[in-house]
C-alpha cells in the first residue's frame, strides 16, 4: 500500500494553493450507510447552513435461477426495503456533523435453503447500519477536513468502520483533489449448510454454536474533478481496495463433477440427497482480494432543457474479474422545477477464476465458487426518474423548539426525488445456456429532501 | 492511477470564473451519483463482482444474501 500512498500523496501536493469555491464535488458527504463521510463537499456556491434531512427508501425485488446457497441453481429470489435517514447538520460556518441511519429488512428465499427448511434464521432477516462524521473547512486554505465512523449488524454478519478524508480545492475553484481512506473491521458467523455441519443431526441449534471469522477492508479513494468549460465538468476516481480474511460465503455450496463422496443421509423434511447424488463443500476463495477501479464522470449542460451525465468505469482486480460499465443520464427539465430524468447502465465483466457453474468443478480444485455475482455476464439497467423541487419548497410546517431569534422553528420540504429501475443479466455465451446468468430485478426508491 | 496524472495535467486550459458558473451549478451537474440512487448502487455492489470509484459501496456489512 506504501507504493500507492505516495503517488496519491504527491498529487494532493499538486493541487494549487487555493481558498475558492468550486462546482466539482464528487461525492458530497459519502455517508451512504456503510461509511462515513469520505469526501466533504465544498458548498457550491449557495448557502449550506441549514440542516437538512434526507429520508430514503424504496422496495426491490430480484429473481433469477442460480442459487449460489444451491451451488449454483435454484431460486435467487429477494425481496428488500432499505429506509434511512441522513441528516447533515452545521455547527458553524466551518464544521459540520453529518450522519446516516438506516436499515434493510430483507426476505431471502436462497438463503432458506441454508437448510432446505422454509423457517431458517436467515430466511428474513434485518440490517441495521448507523454512520457518523464530522468535517471542518478551512475556507481560506480552500481544504476540508473530515473524519467518520460506523457500525452494522445483522444476523450473522457484524461491521465496524473508520474514516479520514482530506480535499483540496484550487484558487480559482476549477480544480478539487479528494483523498479518503477507511477500514473495515468485520466479523462473520460461521453458519454452514445444514449437511455440512460438524453437529449434522442436530446438536447445532444456536449462533452461539458457530464458529466465526473476520474480514478487513482497507479502502484508499482518490477524486480529481476539474471544470473544463463553462458547461462541462469531468471527475476522475480511483477506489483502491485491499480485502484480507474470510471472503468466502460459509454457507454457499459448490457441488463436483468428480466428488467421490456421497450425499450424507437426508433430513426428516428431506429432499437434498436427491437433489444431486454427491456431496457438496463449502465454496473456497482465496483470504485475500485487491481491486483497482478507476471511473471517469462527465457531465455537460447541453442545453438548458437537457443536461448529459455520463460515467465509465474500468475495473480489474485479482480475483480475475475485469469489467467494463457504462452510464448515460439525460435530465430534461419540463418546467423550472420539474426534471425527468431518463438513464440507461450497461455492466460486463469476466468471471473470477474460481467460478464454475453448477457441477462442474473438480475436487482437485483449490479454490470453487458457483456464485453467480462472480461469473461471466452483461448486465443493463433502464430506469425513469423524476425530480420535483420548487424554489419555495413543496410544503413546510411547524416542529418543535425555536431559530436563533426566538421564532417558531420551521421545517420545508424541498424536494421530492423518485426513481424506477429495471435491470437483468445476461450470462456469457462460454456457458451452457442453462448454466448462464438469469437475474431479473425491480427496485423503486425515493428521497424526501427536508430542510430545517 | 495512470489517469489521476492526466487528470492533473488538465490544467486550467479554461479559467471559469464564479460569476460564470450559472450552469455548473445546476442540480444536474453534480459529479456524484444522487442519494436517491443509494438503494441501486448498493444492490449492484453486491450483484457484480466489479464495483467501487463510483460512490458506492466497497466493504463491510453484508446485507447481501
Amino acid at each position: 500500500m506504501k507504493t500507492l500512498l505516495l503517488p496519491i500523496l504527491a498529487l494532493a501536493a499538486l493541487a494549487t494553493p487555493a481558498r475558492a469555491q468550486t462546482g466539482t464535488t464528487q461525492n458530497p458527504n459519502r455517508i451512504d450507510g456503510y461509511g462515513a463521510p469520505v469526501s466533504p463537499s465544498v458548498p457550491v456556491s449557495r448557502a449550506a447552513e441549514e440542516t437538512t434531512i434526507d429520508i430514503i427508501g424504496g422496495y426491490y425485488q430480484q429473481d433469477g435461477s442460480h442459487g449460489a446457497v444451491e451451488g449454483g441453481r435454484g431460486t435467487q429470489k429477494l425481496t428488500d426495503v432499505p429506509p434511512a435517514i441522513i441528516v447533515n447538520v452545521p455547527l458553524d460556518t466551518v464544521s459540520r456533523l453529518t450522519a446516516n441511519v438506516g436499515a434493510d429488512f430483507y426476505a431471502s428465499a436462497s438463503t432458506d435453503r441454508i437448510d432446505f427448511a422454509l423457517s431458517t434464521p436467515s430466511s428474513y432477516d434485518v440490517r441495521f447500519h448507523g454512520d457518523f462524521g464530522y468535517s471542518r473547512e478551512h475556507k481560506y486554505k480552500g481544504t476540508i477536513w473530515g473524519v467518520g465512523a460506523g457500525v452494522s449488524k445483522e444476523y450473522d454478519y457484524s461491521s465496524f468502520n473508520v474514516a479520514g478524508s482530506f480535499a483540496k480545492t484550487s484558487r480559482d475553484g476549477n480544480r478539487q483533489l479528494s483523498l479518503a481512506g477507511q477500514v473495515f473491521f468485520d466479523q462473520i458467523t460461521l453458519i454452514q449448510p445444514l449437511e455440512l455441519r460438524p453437529g449434522y443431526a442436530g446438536s447445532l441449534t444456536g449462533k452461539g454454536d458457530y464458529g466465526s471469522d473476520k474480514r478487513q477492508t482497507y479502502n484508499l479513494s482518490a477524486t480529481y474533478s476539474q471544470v473544463l468549460t463553462k458547461r462541462l465538468q469531468a471527475a476522475v476516481s480511483t477506489e483502491l481496495v485491499s480485502q484480507n480474511g474470510l471472503l468466502s460465503t460459509p454457507f454457499h455450496r459448490v457441488y463436483f463433477r468428480d466428488n467421490p463422496d456421497l450425499n450424507p443421509e437426508p433430513t426428516p423434511s428431506g429432499d437434498f440427497a436427491a437433489r444431486f447424488p454427491t456431496a457438496a463443500r463449502i465454496e473456497s476463495l482465496p483470504r485475500a482480494r485487491f481491486k483497482y477501479p478507476v471511473s471517469l464522470r462527465l457531465n455537460y449542460y447541453a442545453t438548458d432543457l437537457v443536461q448529459v451525465r455520463g460515467f465509465y468505469r474500468f475495473y480489474n482486480d485479482d480475483f480475475g474479474i475485469r469489467a467494463h460499465t457504462f452510464e448515460v443520464e439525460l435530465p430534461v427539465k419540463v418546467t423550472q422545477f420539474f426534471a425527468l430524468y431518463p438513464f440507461y447502465r450497461y455492466h460486463t465483466q469476466t468471471a473470477a477464476t474460481y467460478f464454475a457453474p453448477f457441477a462442474q468443478h473438480s475436487v482437485n480444485d483449490t479454490y470453487y465458487t458457483s456464485d453467480y455475482d462472480l461469473s461471466a455476464f452483461s448486465a443493463n439497467k433502464v430506469g425513469l426518474g423524476l425530480r420535483y423541487s420548487p424554489v419555495y419548497g413543496i410544503t413546510r410546517f411547524r416542529v418543535p423548539g425555536q431559530d436563533g431569534q426566538g421564532r417558531p422553528r420551521v421545517m420545508r420540504l424541498k424536494s421530492l426525488d423518485l426513481r424506477y429501475a429495471n435491470y437483468w443479466q445476461t450470462g456469457a455465451s462460454t456457458y451452457s445456456a442453462a448454466n448462464r446468468a438469469d437475474l431479473k430485478a425491480n427496485i423503486v426508491s425515493f428521497d424526501l429532501g427536508f430542510a430545517l | 492511477m495512470l489517469l489521476l496524472p492526466a487528470g492533473a495535467a488538465l490544467p486550467s486550459c479554461v479559467s471559469v470564473a464564479a460569476y460564470q458558473k450559472v450552469y455548473l451549478n445546476d442540480e444536474d451537474m453534480k459529479l456524484a451519483t444522487k442519494t436517491v440512487e443509494t438503494p441501486e448502487t448498493n444492490f449492484e455492489s453486491y450483484r457484480e463482482g466489479a464495483g467501487g470509484a463510483n460512490g458506492g459501496k466497497v466493504g463491510g456489512g453484508c446485507g447481501c444474501n
